[in-house]
């Protein structure tokens, strides 16, 4: 039941953020708790609505039932800096997480799809060595202070608690549509820090 | 202290639990003393004539008192919508028919319990275990083909009159697709099963998925380790030989055309590369069991260009050298096709198999007819 349950977190979230987004393209930039609350009923409205006997969100669970827990965050972040202006995943955290998902679906996807002998997925349906990568590497972002260790605690938590139709850690850390987000956000960053470089030699040159 | 916690909760969980063990390969209950000495051998249909429609890929199981299961699938047309998984019964007694096929899944029904869109549905296979709970593992679909199929799992605790909500099992982590079964499964010390599965993506190969049970805990927990199998070999058929030990038989996609087969000696953990057998594969499936003297049968087309002949086969050396024992089915332009095979606790064999894809059709012998035809084949 939690499982079902939890499965309209990241469809909700998905929806109040689109609505949030369209609002603010049509130039009219709500925030703070009462436009949030209005979003929230319209989303959950939205994820509710029964298609052909099944509630909307239960479509998009048809497609992938297993949303990352990074993906999650960066979505609730996202939606949270949208309407009350509060970064809850700062510039630095982002980065950890691209450059975490790039790293893990890299090594994932190619092997579990079969282009190597090694199933690295088989290491997620028990204590194995990634639990004890993703504990060691909570504990070096933790001692960064890097908002993104939050985050990894996370998915630990909601592996602990099978929030996810999956068993395996491997779904609740990264999933396609984040490898996606990330190679974005990742190339956004890239932009951003080459459009400030040259900004800067501007000045320089000035 | 409390990421820790969270940390070592799984480390707690597997120490605590079965879980890092499967278990090992139960050996076959067959009670081969109570066989006859006259060979027996008994052919018929369980399903009727689809008419313009087809059936396909049966499987076969035993229940208490003697009784027989089997599940296939069918519809107008493979990977149809209308294509349903239907359920059958027999017995006790030679003297019993087939009931009349049962719908256990279409595609509505598994869209209801399963919550989400599903475009079709596929392959079933049906086991018994621990406690007489009778077992359906099955392929659905939401887009695209095969390659998009993921794997699910019902059961039913009243021999297949009424069946629980399914349940997805999520073995791939992208979008959880391209996850197959077809093999008969083989059952383990821990009240568990190895049923053999495969995936077909960028890349083809056979895997194992381990299903843990309670006897009385509804719950279930499952893993999925891969067999070598390089990237041609799939639809693993798995002989247990003893606790640890057992011979798959693949399904070849490679030019070679023959069946492949791999051992392991650790219970399934790990497998040897695989070795091409003398015979023949059309890129078919084929199923093999272990006969009470050690012997291996085997069922497979025999050509490696068509499903046309299918036949019967023994090694004695463990798949090295077969004897081929009889021709089952031979007729140019039909498609006799992925037999599977159980061997019931009198110690006769029941084969089923898609006949032309018109019908099911279901042939039990006994070791005795087994004897009678390698004395007629052998010089």
């Amino acid at each position: 039941m939690t499982t079902y349950l939890f499965s309209f977190v990241f469809p909700f979230l998905l929806a109040t953020a689109l609505l949030q987004s369209l609002a603010a393209l049509s130039g009219r930039n709500l925030r703070g708790w009462g436009p949030a609350l209005a979003f929230g009923l319209i989303g959950a409205g939205i994820v509710l609505f029964p298609v052909d006997g099944l509630p909307l969100a239960r479509w998009l669970i048809s497609l992938n039932a297993n949303f990352s827990i990074p993906l999650t965050a960066v979505l609730f972040s996202k939606l949270v800096d949208s309407l009350f202006r509060i970064r809850l995943l700062d510039d630095k955290a982002l980065l950890t997480c691209w450059i975490f998902s790039l790293t893990a679906s890299a090594v994932l996807y190619p092997m579990a799809l079969g282009l190597t002998r090694l199933d690295p997925y088989a290491a997620g349906w028990g204590f194995s060595w990634l639990f004890v990568l993703m504990f060691s590497l909570t504990m070096v972002l933790l001692a960064m202070k890097n908002r993104f260790a939050v985050v990894l605690i996370a998915a630990m938590m909601a592996f602990n608690l099978r929030l996810l139709e999956s068993t395996n850690l491997w779904d609740y850390s990264v999933d396609p549509l984040l490898v996606v987000v990330s190679c974005i956000g990742l190339g956004c960053h890239v932009r951003r820090k080459a459009r400030g470089m040259r900004e800067a030699q501007g000045v320089r040159r000035e | 202290m409390a990421t820790i916690g969270l940390y070592a909760w799984p480390a707690y969980q597997w120490v605590s639990t079965d879980n890092r063990d499967s278990g090992t390969f139960v050996a076959d209950p067959v009670q081969a003393s109570i066989t006859p000495d006259v060979p027996l051998i008994h052919k018929e249909f369980i399903s009727p004539d689809t008419g313009n429609g087809i059936v396909h890929v049966a499987s076969i199981c035993e229940l208490s008192q003697g009784r027989l299961a089997a599940a296939w699938y069918g519809g107008t047309r493979e990977g149809a919508r209308d294509v349903s998984i239907f359920f059958s019964a027999k017995g006790p007694g030679d003297a019993a028919s087939w009931s009349r096929p049962a719908k256990v899944v279409d595609r509505m029904s598994a869209s209801k319990e399963l919550c989400r869109y599903i475009k079709k549905v596929g392959n079933p296979v049906l086991f018994s275990g621990p406690g007489g709970r009778l077992w359906l593992v099955y392929v659905t679909i939401a887009v695209g083909g095969w390659s998009g199929s993921s794997l699910n799992v019902t059961w039913s605790d009243d021999s297949g009159n009424t069946w629980s909500k399914s349940r997805r099992l999520t073995l791939s982590p992208f979008f959880n697709v391209s996850e197959l079964v077809r093999n008969r499964p083989l059952p383990l010390s821990s009240n568990g099963f190895a049923v053999p599965i495969y995936h077909e993506c960028l890349e083809y190969f056979p895997e194992i998925l381990w299903i843990q049970t309670g006897l009385t805990d509804p719950d279930i927990h499952f893993k999925k380790s891969r067999m070598t199998g390089g990237k041609s070999f799939m639809q693993p058929s798995v002989v247990a030989l003893g606790p640890s030990e057992a011979i798959a038989f693949y399904r070849s996609r490679s030019h070679e055309k023959t069946i492949g087969a791999a051992v392991t000696t650790d219970a399934g953990a790990t497998w040897s590369e695989p070795e091409a057998l003398s015979l023949p594969n059309p890129d078919a499936g084929l199923d093999a069991i272990l006969l009470s003297d050690q012997r291996i049968l085997l069922a497979f087309n025999d050509s490696p260009v068509n499903r046309e002949t299918l036949s019967l086969a023994v090694s004695h050396d463990r798949g090295v050298h077969w004897t081929r024992i009889a021709i089952l089915e031979s007729a140019t332009g039909r498609e006799f096709s992925y037999p599977y095979m159980i061997r019931t606790r009198d110690g006769r064999i029941h084969l089923v198999y898609t006949w032309d894809r018109k019908r099911i059709k279901h042939v039990i012998f006994n070791e005795a007819w087994i004897e009678a035809q390698i004395k007629g084949t052998m010089p």
